[in-house]
């Protein structure tokens, strides 16, 4: 545990009070700190997850993997070194804003996208600015009632009343963007961090979103994060999501889109960093036609433990959703596969499919997975499926029979375990950023503790 | 000494006695065939070959060029230029056909061919052997018909150029033409580099490929050896006389 450091904020995540919230939100407009100050109210009457009674908590120890006595940080340092984000890296003309320590540091949006009437800054500015979207918008998806249970929640409430730093990005009606916007989170103090991200997209717009989070190494923090998406009627969504936290880091993160008349969604989470990663990426379909993929690519080494909880909610009929999570697992490592289809009673036309793939390494780690259908409705299509594996000796002698080595071999298999949701993230630098999560892991793989499935093997000679 | 050259050999499978002492010997340069009935061991004799983790060596030797290959796994048994075109070969999803020929390549010549070249070597083989530049596209075996799958391995053969090779039933599942390229095929790698070690029920492929040898297996042991007749007196005798001679 660290020891609580004096911050300009001066309270702990634990210690929130009505009044530490107050000097959070100093200098917001009255609407927007009425709002916090409810959330604080619901925060101080809820108690953190205790994962023996509470369901959504039941595969991972809330106290043990989230140290909430953390002081709350809302400023960077300033030596701060941040790394460069793989936005950044494509040198693209587009905008981005950088989230360090708590603190909006950098937001830029280029000349060209400005005359579009893109927004991209931080939340705070946009509470005055562009009120009327902030003031709709933010905390629709977390505060709405109607069985979501996300503001049940006081790892979400305590989001809504505290957050320090937030970025807004507004794409207006039929503005359609090429390039990613990006959203760089950086931690470099430890403590407890609450990022916050809302973004809009209007009727017929396009964008495509990197969200990305990295860690110094060796910095102890809880990075507790909000993002809302609103998709309005025909828009299309593209957030990616990278976890390429350092091993302290502890991350709990919901992401919440919603999805209305024909908008288009795609979620996808490469998950490779960081102590404990809990991810609800959750998608409302709000209107008819609209669609939303989440994809999930995994990879688990020694300590690290994720917890993964896809969540649709199918509230309009003819929407469809296909949920495909893909995981592998080496060293003591322990992941958790929780996803949840709600298909509501006038849900007709539904189609959903949800499925979960893991595949064990070495010996030592363990996968859960449950993947859930809640159905009201009689007249949809639906079906989920989850497997965890280990390797196939079959396709592993085959390529040694080829003349290649064992580590290359499983190189190659594990490639084409994950191939099927790479080819599909065809964004730029996605697929190569991912690729070399998966080298440096498959690098430090144990190959003398290589789980092999050989069950194959005598049923075929049997 | 014969280039391979095995000798007493036992092999186990999940604790059944499979192959009950084998001799064989095959040089480069020569062709011979296998036969026997279904369940004797011919596979079994080709796993073991190549190094199946679950065929179990319990005693005897395989030695290749001098060295036992009992010891070795079986990617270093490859590099020493061993190959087996597997009875069934198993479908790998994800893993893309033309990366698993090329890492085979580099793998087994030691070298890193540069990649113009290679795919170079790649179409001229597939054309040779009629194979569709469209499998380019698709993962190792995954969706292949019977037919494409031992032409493919014959594909993998050419390129990786073997100086041993055991083809498993590859005649099986393949329709008269077919029969006809991938023998070919074959007939274009041999010489005095390879020795090869034909498993088949039928003559039919034996007409395009001319064996120097044909030895029969049951249960377990060689029971025959002979010349390219012996392939013709099986088939019009089939192997119930065996029963009683052994
Ligand atoms: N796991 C096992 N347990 C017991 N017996 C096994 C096992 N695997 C293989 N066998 C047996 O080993 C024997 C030899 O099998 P093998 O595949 O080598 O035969 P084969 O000569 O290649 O036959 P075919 O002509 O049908 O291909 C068979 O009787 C088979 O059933
Ligand atoms: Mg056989």
């Amino acid at each position: 545990m660290t020891t609580p450091t004096v911050t300009p904020v001066g309270t702990t995540l634990d210690g929130l009070t009505e009044d530490a919230v107050r000097a959070v939100a100093a200098g917001e407009p009255d609407w927007l700190v009425d709002r916090r100050l409810a959330a604080t109210k619901r925060f101080l009457d809820q108690a953190w997850p205790d994962s023996r009674t509470d369901e959504f908590w039941r595969s991972t120890p809330f106290a043990k993997r989230f140290d909430t006595s953390h002081p709350l940080i809302a400023e960077a340092s300033s030596d701060a070194a941040v790394p460069t984000s793989l936005v950044a890296s494509l040198e693209l003309t587009t905008a981005q804003l950088r989230i360090v320590d708590g603190e909006v540091v950098e937001a830029s949006v280029p000349a060209e996208l400005a005359a579009l009437g893109v927004v991209v800054t931080d939340l705070r500015t946009a509470a005055e600015e562009h009120a009327d979207l902030v003031r709709d918008h933010l905390g629709s998806l977390t505060t709405s009632g109607e069985g979501s249970g996300a503001d049940e929640d006081r790892t979400i409430s305590v989001n809504d009343a505290a957050w320090t730093a937030g970025a807004f990005i507004h794409v207006p009606a039929e503005v359609e963007l090429t390039d990613p916007i990006g959203v760089h989170v950086h931690v470099s103090r430890a403590g407890a961090h609450l990022p916050r991200v809302l973004a809009v997209l209007g009727h017929h717009a396009k964008a495509t979103i990197y969200l990305e989070h990295t860690s110094d190494e060796g910095v102890d923090a809880l990075v507790d994060e909000v993002v809302e998406v609103i998709a309005l009627d025909a828009a299309k969504v593209d957030v990616v999501s990278l976890h390429e936290w350092a091993m302290g880091v502890s991350h709990l993160a919901l992401h919440k889109f919603g999805a209305h008349r024909d908008a288009q969604v795609r979620h996808s989470a490469i998950v490779a960093g960081g102590a404990t990663v809990r991810l609800r990426p959750e998608c409302d379909l709000l209107g008819p036609g609209a669609s939303v993929r989440p994809l999930g690519i995994y990879y688990a080494d020694e300590g690290q433990w994720f917890d993964l909880q896809p969540y649709v909610r199918h509230l309009a009929p003819k929407a469809t959703s296909d949920v495909l999570y893909k995981g592998a697992l080496q060293g003591r490592s322990r992941t958790v596969f929780r996803g949840n289809v709600f298909v509501h009673k006038d849900a007709v036309g539904t189609v959903t499919d949800e499925n979960n793939r893991s595949l064990i390494l070495t010996e030592g780690a363990r996968a859960d997975a449950t993947p859930f259908l809640e159905i009201e409705c009689a007249d949809i299509t639906a079906g989920h499926g989850s497997a965890t594996g280990q390797i196939d000796a079959r396709h592993l002698f085959y390529l040694e029979a080829r003349g290649i080595p064992r580590a290359q071999a499983l190189r190659m298999l594990v490639h084409g375990f994950f191939r099927e949701v790479l080819t599909e993230i065809d964004l730029p630098g996605v697929e190569e950023r991912a690729l070399a999560h998966i080298e440096r892991e498959l690098a430090a793989t144990d190959l003398d503790r290589l789980g092999i499935n050989d069950a194959a093997l005598r049923d075929e000679l049997g | 000494m014969a280039d391979l050259e095995i000798r007493d050999l036992t092999v186990e499978v999940d604790g059944s006695d499979i192959l009950r002492g084998v001799d064989l010997d095959l040089d480069k340069g020569k062709t011979i065939a296998l036969m026997g009935p279904n369940g004797s061991g011919k596979s079994t004799l080709a796993y073991a070959i190549a190094g199946h983790p679950a065929y179990d060596i319990t005693g005897g030797t395989i030695r290749w060029q001098g060295t036992d290959l009992v010891e070795l796994t079986p990617d270093e048994r490859a590099r020493l230029g061993v190959f087996l075109a597997m009875q069934y070969p198993v479908e790998v999803p994800g893993v893309s056909l033309t990366n698993f020929l090329r890492t085979a390549v580099n793998a087994t010549s030691g070298q890193d061919v540069p990649i113009r070249e290679f795919m170079q070597r790649l179409r001229d083989e597939m054309a040779a052997l009629d194979v569709d530049e469209s499998f380019l596209q698709r993962s190792v075996n995954e969706g292949f018909s019977g037919g494409e799958k031992k032409r493919f391995e014959i594909l993998q053969m050419a390129l990786l150029k073997p100086q041993l090779a055991v083809l498993d039933e590859t005649d099986s599942g393949l329709d008269v033409d077919a029969l006809k390229t991938v023998s070919e095929g074959v007939n274009r790698l041999s010489g005095p580099d390879l020795g090869t070690l034909i498993i088949t029920h039928y003559t039919r492929i034996l007409r395009y490929i001319a064996p120097d040898e044909v030895h029969v297996m049951f249960e377990g042991r060689i029971v025959a050896s002979g010349g390219p007749e012996l392939a013709d007196e099986l088939e019009a005798r089939g192997y119930d006389h065996l029963k009683t001679s052994v």
